[in-house]
């Protein structure tokens, strides 16, 4: 058997056992935690209401015994596990009885969506503008794109959304600064739709963006300075090669192998979902998804969640590591 | 290098503003003129179950989407306010409820001509279907508390119910009685069709009200009502025709953005905000309505945010030790710290709000006057008639003519008189109670340090724990070794396991508008008290029992809802409260909610027409749609 066919079976050993230890975690967290389902859904349903005391008791039994909650925690263990091995993370308990995975793909769209935009333009922009500034180090222009990167990064998120919000919601409001879509326009493959998600996309990715094009600039800066003092660019230069083609084929090529593994995790996180942002633009998405179920000591739909995005991760590392020896010939497999 | 970088920037901008420019405002609302359009805030935020309309399923979707201001009915109605035809309203009802002598039987009569959404009679079938289906499946919302008190339910005939209880109840028409919700009733048409009710969607839901749902989003952030054809049909029709055309319940995001988008007139109604955003709204809105239309503004909810102690901690088993805690507690800088001054005070067991004054503080006052704490060693009257005035005036300065200035109208805003804060008797008292000082610490009788940890909210109410932090504060400068602490998810589950020593919480809500106190007061007998360790059944959330109490409560359950004997029974139970302190009333929920006046005039008001509870999440919102009148624009 070949080293690289090694290589692939070790990692995927690797890959199986960090999804399995990760669903294990997330399992006997969520079940720690002090907030109950059934006592949450007691407590939304008698805030409000007038409420018989007599009432509360046969509801919280009624309850338990309809969520499931019965059994010990080793009883929800395998139940959970068998239902994980056909694909089914059961009923949210706090959207009764639907299921997890239905919750979880009406989310989804719109945070891959979100988040693969965000993430593939601030690093195509970045990694760009960055290449260029490392390499055209004399560009005033370039000069000043490095003196904002290095502004932005720090921003937090909640700020660059609210700055956002002002600037195009309020002082120049020509965004739309809530939900995903316009109002009273049905799903599909309409214009009014399709059209709808762009322009409502566009504060909420260009926020994402901001904030995090800095580090994508600031790092390829960086590996292209240390490249263009190479043996190889130096004699290339010396060599009368285009600058161009020195740029695009022997320095920026080279420096991108990092930044696509950055590039591949970032995109495996993006099933964590971006809570702030969303939460600012009133965007649909898994972040409040999440987030709701964390307050509602809703298992399933937190357990759902995070393991789609422990597997996520985990490929993301697993498909990079297959693809690093055969993108750059430099790694060897032993 | 420099041209096709800038050119994109420029272009990048240019084509941005363009395209606003065109299709910003116009694509707010696709398809519905905006001036036919009265526009929520939904304050559940995005809905997480977003196509279940299964309103009588435990977490089901949202509440407030429209759905049960719009869409619901049932029998009664009490309005948190005036209510737009006095405060009891006979809705699906035509007569109040009729019990026999006993309370074992209640009889209503129902009113004829009225029709679903999808044009069936609605009859008495109805009502015995809702309950007999719920009592089937206690997991229900209204299930188990039917299955508590019904014996059977019947129907003489398509417009009588006749209910048999299983044991003396004179207030279990509450359960039908609209104050935020009730039991709503079922199009039994539709749902005896299904296999297993509790797992039907109900989407599209077939109403009762006075609107349809039109369209929503199937990601929670929005829900569109129209006016039903044959809105005549409905109960509502009493009152004429609602205004709006089309209602919409969205999530409109986080405070900040509320009030840009009420200034950007995308959001008639903000159901609240925080005091800084109402401030900006007054001063750079003048298209914004309040409650108040100057300062506090807010809407008082009859709901009291109390200071919770738990009267199975051993050290708040001494009457002595929670007067004295009440007595270090200065409401002037409370009121500032919550609600930089927008609270209306209450120093009595019930919050300021709708009739109350009227019922309860107004006769009490000279009582509360003359009321008088004994030490041991000095008598004291704690009560301070003039704590709101002076909250006022304190506001005046930088408030100016928003401040009002007839008494009368002080008291309707900000409430009357708290305890004057007073820390020798406090300490008199805490003496008495065993506690000695040492150094700059108090010190339990069994030598051991008096701390008290305050629970709070945290980020979801931060104007209670802005509250809570000030009393902390102010125990500690007395030598208590006071802390708070945030708990944002399970609060109020938490509270009712007994786990907290002291909390920023509420167990007193009430009608508003009527005067029996049952609707919170009867849970708080001592047959429903559980001992130390087991959870608590609301709402004696403070865990107190006193034999007094429970001899009020059982002449309550005696007489009648309307029986004006209950005011005085009501009233002794102030009085009770106020010798025995087991919990420390602070103010009224005092909810920020926000009307533009742009599309839409008719809006509640306290001083000229407070016919309802402008919060649009209560479901007396009904009655504000036959009110609200486009503005022509």
């Amino acid at each position: 058997m070949s080293a690289y066919a090694w290589y692939l079976i070790r990692r995927f050993g690797q890959f199986v056992l960090v999804v399995f230890v990760g669903i294990n975690v997330v399992f006997f967290v969520t079940h720690a935690t002090p907030i109950d389902p059934v006592e949450q859904a007691i407590s939304s349903v008698t805030q409000f209401g007038q409420t018989d005391p007599r009432a509360v008791e046969i509801m919280r039994k009624a309850l338990r015994e309809l969520y499931g909650l019965n059994g010990t925690i080793w009883e929800q263990y395998a139940t959970f596990w068998k239902r994980l091995a056909a694909g089914d993370f059961g009923p949210s308990l706090s959207a009764f009885p639907t299921p997890v995975s239905v919750l979880i793909r009406q989310a989804l769209p719109w945070t891959t969506g979100l988040l693969t935009t965000s993430t593939l333009i601030a690093w195509g922009v970045g990694n760009f503008l960055g290449g260029l500034a490392g390499y055209y180090r004399k560009s005033r222009l370039l000069k000043a794109a490095g003196i904002a990167a290095t502004g932005l990064q720090p921003i937090p998120s909640y700020i660059m959304s609210l700055v956002m919000l002002i600037l195009f919601g309020y002082i120049w409001p020509i965004l739309p600064i809530s939900g995903g879509f316009q109002m009273n326009v049905s799903p599909g493959l309409s214009t009014s739709f399709v059209w709808g998600v762009v322009w409502h996309s566009i504060l909420p990715v260009l926020s994402l963006v901001l904030i995090t094009i800095g580090a994508w600039f600031i790092g390829m800066r960086s590996l292209v300075s240390n490249i263009v003092s190479e043996d190889y660019v130096v004699y290339a230069e010396l060599a009368g090669v285009d600058r161009r083609r020195i740029l695009t084929s022997y320095v920026m090529r080279n420096a991108l192998a990092p930044q696509l593994t950055g590039l591949a995790l970032s995109l495996g996180t993006i099933f964590n979902g971006a809570i702030i942002t969303e939460f600012v633009f009133g965007y649909p998405g898994l972040g409040t998804l999440l987030v709701r179920g964390v307050n509602s000591g809703d298992y399933s739909l937190v357990l759902g969640i995070a393991s789609i995005s422990i597997v996520a991760v985990a490929t993301a590392v697993f498909a990079i590591d297959l693809l690093y020896p055969l993108l750059d010939p430099r790694v060897k497999v032993e | 290098m420099k041209t096709p970088v800038s050119y994109f920037g420029v272009f990048f901008v240019l084509a941005i503003g363009l395209a606003g420019n065109a299709f910003g405002q116009a694509s707010y609302l696709a398809g519905i003129p905006r001036n036919e359009v009265l526009i929520c805030e939904n304050p559940e935020g995005r809905i997480t179950n977003p196509a279940w309309f299964n309103i009588w399923v435990v977490n089901h979707g949202g509440l407030s989407t429209g759905l049960q201001q719009l869409g619901m009915d049932t029998l009664w109605y009490i309005d948190a306010d005036a209510g737009i035809d006095g405060v009891w309203d006979n809705s699906l009802a035509s007569e109040k409820p009729a019990y026999n002598s006993d309370f074992t039987q209640m009889t209503v009569k129902l009113r004829p001509g009225i029709y679903w959404s999808d044009g069936v009679e609605f009859t008495a079938d109805d009502v015995v279907y809702t309950v007999e289906t719920q009592m089937k499946n206690p997991s229900t919302v209204w299930g188990a508390a039917f299955l508590a008190s019904v014996d059977s339910v019947t129907a003489p005939d398509k417009n009588t119910v006749v209910f048999k209880l299983k044991r003396p109840n004179s207030r279990f028409h509450a359960i039908f009685t609209v104050r935020w919700n009730a039991a709503w009733v079922m199009p039994k048409h539709i749902f005896e069709k299904q296999p297993d009710p509790t797992k039907f969607d109900f989407n599209p839901p077939v109403t009762l009200g006075p609107y349809t749902l039109k369209s929503f989003d199937p990601n929670g952030g929005w829900y569109i009502w129209q006016r039903r054809d044959d809105w005549q049909r409905t109960t509502l029709a009493r009152f004429g025709e609602p205004g709006p055309k089309y209602v919409a319940y969205i999530d409109p995001g986080p405070p900040d953005k509320r009030v840009i988008l009420q200034l950007n007139h995308e959001l008639d109604i903000i159901h609240d905000t925080t005091p800084e955003g109402v401030f900006t709204l007054a001063k750079q809105s003048p298209s914004t309505h309040f409650w108040f239309k100057g300062f506090p503004y807010a809407h008082p909810d009859p709901t009291l945010p109390a200071v919770l102690l738990n009267n199975q901690v051993e050290m708040f088993k001494n009457r002595d030790v929670r007067w004295a805690l009440a007595l270090l507690i200065d409401m002037k800088a409370v009121s500032l710290a919550s609600y930089r001054g927008a609270a209306t005070i209450s120093a009595i067991g019930v919050p300021p709000t709708g009739l109350y004054p009227k019922y309860y503080f107004d006769p009490l006052e000279d009582w509360l006057k003359n009321f008088e704490i004994d030490t041991g060693k000095s008598k004291y009257k704690p009560y301070d008639p003039t704590v709101a005035q002076q909250i006022a005036n304190s506001l005046r300065p930088s408030m100016g003519g928003q401040i009002p200035k007839d008494p009368k109208e002080i008291a309707t805003a900000f409430g009357r008189g708290w305890w004057k804060p007073n820390p020798e008797v406090a300490a008199e008292l805490l003496e008495r109670a065993g506690f000695k000082k040492s150094g700059n610490q108090w010190m339990k009788p069994d030598g051991t340090p008096f701390s008290i940890t305050l629970l709070v909210e945290g980020e979801p109410r931060p104007t209670m724990t802005r509250a809570g932090t000030m009393i902390a504060q102010e125990w500690r400068q007395f030598g208590i070794d006071a802390k708070t602490q945030a708990y944002p998810s399970g609060f109020f589950p938490r509270v009712e396991s007994g786990d907290y020593e002291a909390a920023i919480a509420w167990s007193v809500e009430t009608w508003g508008g009527h005067p029996d106190l049952s609707f919170f007061l009867d849970s708080w007998h001592s047959e429903f008290l559980k001992p130390p360790g087991e959870r608590q059944p609301p709402r004696n959330r403070q865990r107190w029992s006193n034999p007094e109490l429970d001899k009020i409560i059982e002449q309550i359950r005696a007489i009648g809802f309307d029986d004006p004997k209950g005011v005085e029974l009501g009233q002794e139970y102030i009085k009770l409260a106020v010798k025995e302190m087991p919990q420390i009333p602070l103010m009224s929920y005092n909810v920020f909610t926000c009307m533009d006046t742009t599309y839409w005039t008719g809006y509640p008001s306290a001083e000229t027409d407070p016919y309802t509870d402008p919060v649009p999440n209560w479901a007396n919102t009904k009655y504000m749609m036959v009110k609200l009148k486009p503005t022509g624009k």
